[in-house]
């Protein structure tokens, strides 16, 4: 699971109201070369949440002083790119969970494939 | 209740079936269709896409500008996406883990065929628009009713899964599908294609001659929605046994529970077997109405699935109920009919034609050995959509899609729909 899906992935357990963002618990985490193409990335960063990314980022040691806030005019600043291309598209979570912040539910994430089926009851 | 019935009939004729198919869905006879490469050939670079159902992944590959997840209920197929490199995830259509609207375009690609009642139906369309921006586009692909050659005729069938599609096909066809096989492959070098496995599924469906009968058997049902509406709660147990024989057995016995979930599993048993060869019933007959023919049916069964079966005369209906528990029939899929069918139509001569019922092969083959394992639970579950429905099922029941355009594409009706900014007042 990279952090870019991350990103859109939310708790849906029945009657969580603030299940985002999932806390990620790695036990096993790889960095890929991915190639960079700044234009995606820069095409990216609107649709994020910011402050998701970056404490995902940070929980799982690889926030590389990404700022708390997004900076202006990112476009051209191919460095702040670079960064965000890395924490998005290259660190992978391949064993471990997320956790709802609200009912603390945990989805497995195993082989990179975030299991997020509810049981009967929590749907 | 009607949830935990479609839920388990899902399981059952879905979801189980995916889980142990899923090997064979690495085939190169499952293609991209060209129309939904096109939809997102045509994004936005820098689009999020999402293809819920995705399957083994098959178009998480297409356009290299744009971030695609996939997402399914079955697991090997999602173990397959992930090993070509693709991010998905597990999760169930019903429900999709994604926060609102964080997605630019969606795919849905025969998937909602598969969900057993309108109201889930409706459920999965209203969950993906959710998760759909303002603007953003989803494109939906369920199989058709209408057939090019015939009709279903019945929107909620079993279809058996084949898992050896080559079947009797002369040589001179063979030859044909290979001309066409490298056409595909020269305008697709992504994807390797097998050469005749999707062809000789077309000519299973198109092909009515004599001395090519081949199996197409595909089993009707009644909708879950009507099961529950006529009240069918009342059918007998005895019946329910001894219908069972070609879902998978469990050890619980059906109706003797006083409570609903008892009943609920009976039912489903029920549901889930009343389904009987076309052949059977002859030429355009409607399917056979369970409720109506248990009553008619003498009491003293004997617990012979094949005296009761049809509950109407006739010595092949044995021979036809056997072999029905023996055969994966070759029933082409949508998903396995070859795109270029405008070469195949000049090419390959076939005896077309002729009314819906000549269709129908009666099944002359004797039983082959153990009774009903594979075969009974290699069925999927379709409900096949009329013309308009899909749209009109978003229309009237998910006011923030927009339907743009709907057309009719090898067997599937295709809608693709925008999100739209709703202003309450």
């Amino acid at each position: 699971m990279k952090l870019l899906t991350h990103n859109m992935l939310t708790s849906h357990v029945k009657g969580v109201t603030k299940g985002y963002p999932l806390l990620i618990k790695a036990t096993e985490v790889k960095v890929n070369e991915v190639e960079f193409n700044p234009q995606f990335v820069s095409r990216m960063i609107p649709k994020l949440e910011w402050s998701a990314l970056v404490q995902a980022a940070e929980g799982l040691g690889h926030r590389q002083d990404l700022p708390a806030e997004l900076v202006s005019e990112y476009e051209k600043d191919e460095e702040f790119l670079k960064k965000v291309h890395r924490a998005l598209l290259e660190v992978e979570v391949i064993e471990g969970c997320l956790q709802c912040p609200e009912s603390g539910r945990e989805f497995p994430i195993s082989r990179g494939i975030p299991n997020m089926l509810l049981s009967e009851e929590e749907a | 209740m009607m949830e935990e019935a479609a839920s388990q009939l899902e399981r059952e004729h879905v979801h189980s079936v995916y889980d142990k198919i899923a090997p064979h869905f690495n085939d190169s006879r499952y293609k991209a269709w060209p129309k939904v490469r096109q939809f997102l050939l045509d994004l936005q670079p820098g689009s999020i896409v999402a293809d819920i159902g995705c399957g083994n992944g098959k178009y998480l590959h297409i356009n290299q500008e744009v971030f695609k997840l996939g997402c399914d209920v079955c697991r090997p197929l999602v173990d397959a996406a992930w090993s070509q490199g693709h991010e998905v995830q597990m999760c169930d259509g019903l429900r999709l883990p994604y926060r609102d609207g964080c997605f630019d375009a969606m795919l849905s690609i025969a998937v909602i065929h598969h969900l057993s009642t309108k109201e889930r139906r409706i459920r999965a369309i209203r969950e993906m628009a959710r998760t759909l921006r303002v603007g953003g586009r989803i494109m939906i692909y369920v199989w058709a009713m209408e057939q090019k050659r015939r009709k279903f005729e019945k929107q909620d069938i079993f279809v058996p899964w084949n898992p050896n599609p080559q079947g009797p096909v002369k040589s001179r066809r063979r030859a044909t599908a290979q001309s066409v096989s490298e056409a595909i492959d020269n305008a697709d070098k992504h994807r390797k294609v097998r050469s005749t496995s999707s062809v000789a599924d077309e000519e299973d469906l198109t092909s009515a001659t004599p001395q090519h009968r081949t199996q197409r058997l595909w089993f009707f049902s009644r909708s879950l929605d009507s099961v529950f509406d006529f009240g069918s709660l009342t059918l007998s147990r005895s019946s329910s046994r001894e219908l069972s024989t070609l879902s998978s057995p469990t050890g619980e016995s059906e109706g003797t529970k006083a409570t609903q979930r008892g009943r609920g599993r009976g039912l489903i048993k029920q549901v889930s077997s009343f389904f009987y060869p076309a052949s059977v019933l002859g030429s355009e007959e409607d399917v056979f109405d369970p409720v109506t023919d248990l009553h008619k049916a003498p009491h003293d069964r004997g617990g012979n699935y094949n005296n009761n079966a049809a509950g109407s005369e006739g010595p092949d209906n044995q021979s036809v109920s056997l072999s029905l528990a023996q055969e994966c029939g070759s029933l082409a899929l949508p998903d396995l009919v070859p795109f270029q069918r405008g070469h195949l139509k000049q090419s390959v001569d076939v005896g077309e034609g002729g009314p819906a019922g000549k269709e129908r092969q009666e099944s002359t083959q004797s039983p082959q050995g153990s009774e009903g394992q594979l075969e009974g639970s290699c069925l999927r579950y379709y409900h096949v959509f009329r013309e308009g429905e899909l749209a009109a099922l978003i229309e009237n029941h998910v006011e923030e899609l927009h339907v743009t355009h709907t057309y009719f594409d090898h067997a599937n009706w295709c809608v693709v729909a925008e999100k739209v900014q709703l202003w309450k007042i």
